[in-house]
């Protein structure tokens, strides 16, 4: 099926957007971009019977910095508007790299930080890079604001820890380390023009050589994006010689379970993240 | 009679055209089926089954019925069997009594919105007992398999007899030979056996199936829809729903991309049937999903070949066995054969030879025509052989072609000779342009060969000129994407001499006394409905110079419009002409490639693409025919794929189905041979269908060359290319692709 009754929500507010949510519970949903909640209306996986469009809601379209020095992106800044920031390019610029492996420039120019998020798509671009970045959720609900960190955030398979009556405001990202590097890999085999077959995002930060922070963020690859924490203990102390880089390269491939489908085989995809790990290691060793 | 004419043309075939019906679909002015409406109209929706094989028990349709705005919902026992098809009539407008693959329309509702229309199918409940099911051809041809199609006594077989077939789970087969295979087999010095399959893709096109079906006041059935052989449309339209065929008019439509797969009409059937029961006109419009199982696909095969060479290469037997995977019906191939395209030409001089294609009944969505039938898979398979010969023999690949392309005689595997062999010329273009530069390592070049009929059949269509010296084609033929337009106001223009822009094209509907057109397909459109514009403009241009016989000479054109067309002319011709017996075409394909060994990611860094074209018509549309039957190629090579899972077709979205985007397509040169005219207008041949074939065997020859790895299997994905990367090493044992 493809068409079906809906009602169109867009409130002029925050407070409003909330209380729309708190008044039809699951039955609504919110739209910010569209890029996602789309296409899944139009193949019937979603069917809300309210959309509740945030467009006109004012401050959610800022770039800034935080009090503590981190980066405050509001919910319906576009990918594009990341990727061409001078503001996340100076912050940190593989960040702005990553945004803009996000599929087209079509895509990049409607869809949201906040929709991406929220939508929580294993396979998508930002979040493993996000992840790699201790990146926050700012949670606004009628009363209250929380944030949660984004590796506690996507709890399943295109699932989050957003309440009912909830709407991500913010994505904050803390301040790296000065000299922190970074890399995102996106795997794509096929076209260039597909999601991911894996994807890795890797941030370290080195001290006189050796190893103080690493974080290792990794889509397509499981049910959520997620973090390969086994791996990056390996890195942490050492000096990323290369015998160190492969065993937490082999280490990273134990800590997925990625799904059979037409990017490739389960086995196969952990192979790559084996090799895409190894690849981003090796990139920032020579950084 | 050769369309070569002595005064033929010379520069106003070399600007560059401009196409006739650009600015229509530039601007958004043209229609398509999807943009008719109509007074009345009414929506379909069909049920469809979510079954591969079944016994439809019980259809409920009490609810569907009392929904609001619902005018019609019909069943298969409601209209009773009526089954449509290209050839081979064999699949039911609406299911009856059992549903052969998952989507099959079992039910179709008329509403008065699509919404109303699409609610109402949903509602209806349908009983399937549920039959084992056949996936695959090798379990449809089991001795003991179930038997898809229990009477088919009672299709109707188009222009002739069905032939027979030694397992009633086959659609067709056709087998060719030549000479004593055994007796050449047994004097090869070497004996090649491989495997290859093949997958079904999607043609890809923009334009979903759309259609509106209203019968008039006067019992005429029209249809817009998106067939692009309207005649034969009309005509199995006719025999499928026992409308004379006088009552039956296919209205004039753009259609926005066909690929072959248009060839064969599915909504306009139940929509017929809905428009009867309610006396309003309906309209369909398929989503992309629905599109991809309507049942045109490409064939999914498995080629078994054999191949004896000399210990210097030259082939002296070939035996090659093509199984395909033809799905839950055959109505969508043309060929008497039943199986996919026409015998498929070989550009090499082969003594001995036996090639044997089966098509298979299986619980699956149905296989179509798309562009090069039968050829993406054969040449896959041959191509692909070749090269594996070379390296065994330690022959250069390119030499080995040589060695066995045709020469001035030779035949082809069914004995037809060939005329114009055109080979060698291929290759040796081809060698001038051959790179001499060593390649880096991880690198690697890879060509292949291909050879196409230039489609036949018989196009009419009239010219009338009026006195100010404006020339009005009248067309029956449908403009898929081609340009057949522009190539008719090309070849009118330059025979008569005319700026293009004096002559407009109408397009007239398929009905009794307008002109007939073969329809698009074959590659034949340049050739034959360009060739019937020719012979027309031959007739009108004698025609104004015995009424003033100073043109061209010492009267311009208007002038001589005026006296000969006081009244205005109408001229009316007709050209025919068969398949097999013109030169056919040859292309080539040559690709380098860089092969990442540890992930076996296949990156595409130069191609070019060699082709005997004759003489060029429209030099523009050239250009697009030829990169896009490369990109095309690309698609079959790299990325494309429906995958269909026990039946269920898993990735039915152009999200999941990859098309090649722009940015995968590699710099592509295109090296036109010209001066070897061929059978159509001025000399020209055909484009459509020459590069599509030779893509994927190109590919898969460099990245042996790369990286000695063989894969037997498209697309090539980098996981198959790594499992063949690491059989090379000894690594992998088995094939986890």
């Amino acid at each position: 099926m493809r068409a079906f009754h809906y009602h169109y929500h867009e409130p002029a507010t925050l407070v409003e957007a909330l209380s729309l949510l708190e008044g039809h519970g699951d039955s609504a949903h919110v739209l910010a971009g569209g890029t996602a909640l789309v296409p899944l209306m139009r193949s019937g996986l979603v069917l809300p019977e309210h959309v509740v469009a945030l467009e006109r809601i004012p401050n959610l379209r800022e770039i800034g910095i935080a009090p503590d020095g981190g980066l405050s992106i509001g919910a319906l800044v576009t990918h594009r508007e990341i990727e061409r920031s001078a503001l996340v390019e100076r912050f940190f610029a593989p960040l702005a790299e990553t945004f803009g492996r996000v599929a087209t420039i079509r895509i990049r120019n409607q869809g949201t930080i906040g929709g991406n998020v929220i939508h929580a798509d294993p396979a998508s671009d930002p979040p493993p890079m996000l992840l790699a970045l201790d990146a926050q959720a700012v949670i606004a609900s009628g009363t209250t604001m929380r944030t949660a960190p984004l590796a506690e955030f996507f709890r399943g398979f295109f699932e989050t820890a957003l309440g009912r009556a909830e709407i991500v405001t913010t994505i904050h990202i803390p301040p790296p380390m000065r000299g922190a590097r970074g890399v995102y890999l996106k795997f794509l085999p096929g076209s260039e023009d597909d999601f991911a077959t894996v994807s890795v995002a890797t941030v370290v930060h080195l001290e006189d050589g050796v190893c103080r922070h690493a974080r290792i963020g990794l889509g397509a690859v499981g049910s959520t994006p997620l973090r390969a924490r086994r791996a990056e203990a390996v890195l942490l102390g050492s000096a990323l010689s290369p015998k160190t880089i492969a065993e937490a390269a082999a280490i990273a491939k134990s800590e997925v379970e990625p799904y059979d489908d037409a990017r490739g085989s389960a086995n196969y995809k952990r192979r790559m993240v084996e090799v895409f790990v190894r690849r981003a290691l090796e990139r920032l060793r020579a950084a | 009679m050769s369309l070569v004419t002595p005064r033929a043309a010379g520069t106003r075939l070399e600007s560059n055209e401009r196409r006739i019906d650009g600015d229509a679909k530039v601007s958004g002015a043209a229609k398509f089926a999807a943009d008719f409406e109509l007074p009345g109209m009414l929506w379909a929706a069909f049920a469809t089954s979510p079954v591969a094989h079944a016994k439809i028990g019980s259809v409920d349709a009490t609810a569907a019925r009392a929904m609001p705005g619902v005018r019609a919902v019909l069943t298969g026992a409601d209209i009773g069997e009526h089954c449509f098809g290209r050839r081979l009539f064999d699949r039911p407008a609406i299911a009856v009594d059992r549903v052969r693959f998952i989507g099959e329309c079992v039910a179709a509702v008329a509403a008065e919105t699509r919404q109303q229309a699409e609610e109402a199918a949903a509602a209806i409940l349908v009983e399937y007992d549920e039959l084992p099911a056949l996936f695959e051809p090798e379990e449809a041809l089991a001795p003991n398999a179930p038997v898809l199609h229990e009477h088919p006594e009672r299709y109707h077989f188009h222009g002739g007899t069905r032939p027979s077939a030694p397992h009633p789970n086959i659609q067709g087969e056709s087998i060719l030979a030549k000479g004593d295979v055994e007796a050449a087999f047994a004097g090869a010095d070497r004996i090649f056996e491989d495997e290859f399959t093949t997958p079904r893709y999607h043609g890809g096109y923009i334009e979903p199936r759309a259609t509106v079906v209203w019968i008039d006041d006067d019992g005429i059935v029209h249809i817009v829809g998106t067939n692009k052989s309207p005649y034969a449309f009309r005509e199995g339209f006719s025999i499928c729903t026992g409308v004379p065929l006088e009552k039956v008019r296919i209205e004039p439509a753009y259609i926005g991309g066909d690929f072959g797969g248009k060839g064969l009409s599915v909504d306009e059937y139940p929509c017929y049937f809905l428009s009867r029961a309610t006396r309003r006109p309906v309209k369909y419009v398929r989503s992309y999903l629905e599109d991809m199982r309507s049942g045109t696909v490409r064939h999914a095969s498995r080629t078994t070949l054999r191949t004896g060479v000399t210990s210097d290469g030259k082939i002296v037997a070939v035996d090659a066995k093509i199984v395909f995977n033809g799905g839950a019906y055959a109505a969508g191939k043309p060929i008497a054969t039943l199986v996919p395209g026409m015998d498929p030409k070989l550009p090499y001089d082969i003594p001995a030879g036996r090639l044997r294609r089966t098509a298979v009944y299986t619980n699956t969505v149905p296989g179509g025509h798309m562009r090069a039938p039968g050829d993406v898979q054969f040449i896959f398979a041959f191509e692909s052989q070749l090269d594996i010969i070379a390296r065994e023999l330690g022959i250069d690949p390119f030499e080995l072609r040589l060695r066995n392309a045709v020469r001035d005689t030779g035949s082809d595997l069914d004995g037809v000779p060939y005329l114009q062999p055109a080979a060698l010329r291929v290759l040796e273009r081809l060698r001038e342009l051959r790179p001499r530069r060593p390649l880096a390592p991880g690198r690697g070049r890879g060509i292949a060969l291909g050879v196409r009929h230039i489609g036949g059949g018989k196009a009419e269509l009239s010219l009338r000129l009026d006195a100010s010296g404006k020339v009005t084609v009248q067309t029956s033929a449908m403009e898929q994407g081609m340009g057949v337009f522009s190539v008719v106001q090309r070849v009118v223009a330059v025979e008569l001499e005319i700026d293009p822009s004096l002559v407009s094209v109408q397009q007239l509907p398929a009905m009794d006394g307008a002109p007939v057109d073969p329809g698009a397909g074959a590659s034949r459109q340049t050739h034959v409905t360009g060739g019937a514009a020719l012979r027309a403009s031959q007739r009108l241009r004698e025609l104004v110079q015995s009424a003033a016989p100073e043109w061209p000479q010492r009267l311009d054109w208007h002038a001589a419009a005026r006296i000969a067309a006081r009244e205005g002319i109408v001229v009316r011709a007709s050209f025919e002409a068969v398949h097999h017996h013109e030169p056919a075409e040859h292309g080539f394909c040559g690709i380098a490639v860089e092969v990442d060994a540890q992930t076996g990611q296949v990156t595409l860094h130069d191609a070019v693409c060699v082709a005997d074209v004759g003489t060029v018509v429209n030099p523009v549309a050239l250009r697009g025919q030829i990169a896009g039957g490369f990109v095309m190629g690309l698609g079959d090579a790299m990325t494309e794929e429906l995958r269909v899972v026990d039946g269920r077709i898993e990735n039915a979205s152009l999200a999941d189905y990859k098309l090649p985007a722009q940015v995968d397509v590699p710099p592509l040169r295109f090296v036109p041979i010209e001066g070897f005219p061929g059978p159509g207008p001025f000399g020209a041949k055909m484009a459509g269908e020459i590069n599509t074939a030779a893509v994927a065997p190109a590919i898969a020859n460099a990245i042996a060359d790369a990286c000695g790895a063989r894969v037997h299997d498209l697309p090539l994905r980098a996981e198959r290319v790594l499992a063949a990367i690491e059989r090379v090493r000894g690594l992998h044992d088995d094939d986890t692709s």
